[in-house]
């Protein structure tokens, strides 16, 4: 009868990394069920059912703001320094209004734009000419809307509530401004992409 | 492009056609026709082995350079 081997235990066993490491250094899937683009595509298309429904909602409000009677009506604008009575007039409330509407849907088209770069992504195609529009009108919603929000909130400081809300300042416009920035790079990057893929069409 | 492929004539001289030349090759007939049309850009060593291996020809006997009016220009410049 063959008795089992002592184990040697001065024998090195193969070293093993930990279970955890192999879970970090696996590589991350780029497409399909369980990678990062497919989170991204969840939440792109979450954002943009919510950013619609918003939109359609003030822009509901804004209709019915023209023809809501405004009687005696006032709000309170509150700031650190208190409180201070504003009569509610039908141009404050559209102006109101209006900038938000703007400001969620210039969003909105922002997430439209990027939802089409994503199909292109899924497609497996992303440097697709039209994501170089896509990606430039991006830049530009970008800038029209942080510029709106950085004006409005200027007339607001200067005009409806002066005392109470500081005016801006031009350091407020830096982060903005990289953003577009970002943008508009990205946006080249991927025109010369377009090119490569292109020549890459064009080669037998 | 002052290169020109002559698939035309040597698909004519071997009595083959772009479809077969296509299935030899492994090479769509659209990707064959961008070719044979002059609008390729590039042409990969792989490719062209593969078509002179299948018409029995030499890459000289495929591609043509035909000076264009800008490489007239260039020459008169080093003349």
């Amino acid at each position: 009868m063959r008795l089992p081997t002592p184990r040697n235990p001065f024998k090195r066993r193969p070293a093993r990394a930990p279970r955890w490491i192999d879970a970090v250094a696996a590589p991350v899937r780029a497409l399909g069920p369980g990678s990062v683009s497919s989170v991204l595509k969840v939440a792109l298309d979450a954002a943009y059912v919510l950013l619609w429904l918003i939109t359609g909602l003030l822009l509901l409000l804004l209709i019915a703001a023209i023809f809501i009677p405004l009687d005696n009506v006032n709000i309170t604008v509150s700031g650190q320094s208190g409180g201070r009575q504003l009569p509610l007039t039908r141009l404050l409330l559209l102006f109101g209004l209006g900038a938000a509407t703007a400001y969620f849907g210039g969003f909105m088209l922002i997430l439209r734009s990027l939802r089409r770069i994503f199909r292109t992504l899924t497609m497996g195609d992303p440097f697709h000419p039209a994501n170089v529009r896509r990606l430039r009108q991006i830049g530009l919603t970008l800038a029209v809307v942080t510029g709106g929000v950085w004006l409005a909130q200027g007339f607001v400081a200067a005009r409806l509530a002066p005392g109470v809300m500081d005016p801006q300042g031009l350091g407020e416009l830096l982060t903005p401004i990289f953003s577009v920035l970002i943008v508009f790079v990205l946006a080249e990057v991927f025109r010369e992409g377009a090119r490569l893929r292109r020549e890459s069409e064009l080669t037998i | 492009m002052a290169i020109r492929v002559q698939l035309d004539r040597v698909l004519v001289e071997r009595r083959m056609s772009l479809t077969e030349l296509a299935d030899r090759v492994g090479v769509t007939v659209a990707n064959l026709s961008i070719l044979k049309t002059g609008k390729a850009r590039a042409v990969r060593f792989s490719t062209l082995d593969a078509l002179c291996r299948e018409l029995e020809c030499q890459p000289g006997d495929l591609l043509v350079h035909e000076p264009g009016p800008g490489d007239l220009i260039e020459d008169d410049a080093d003349a």
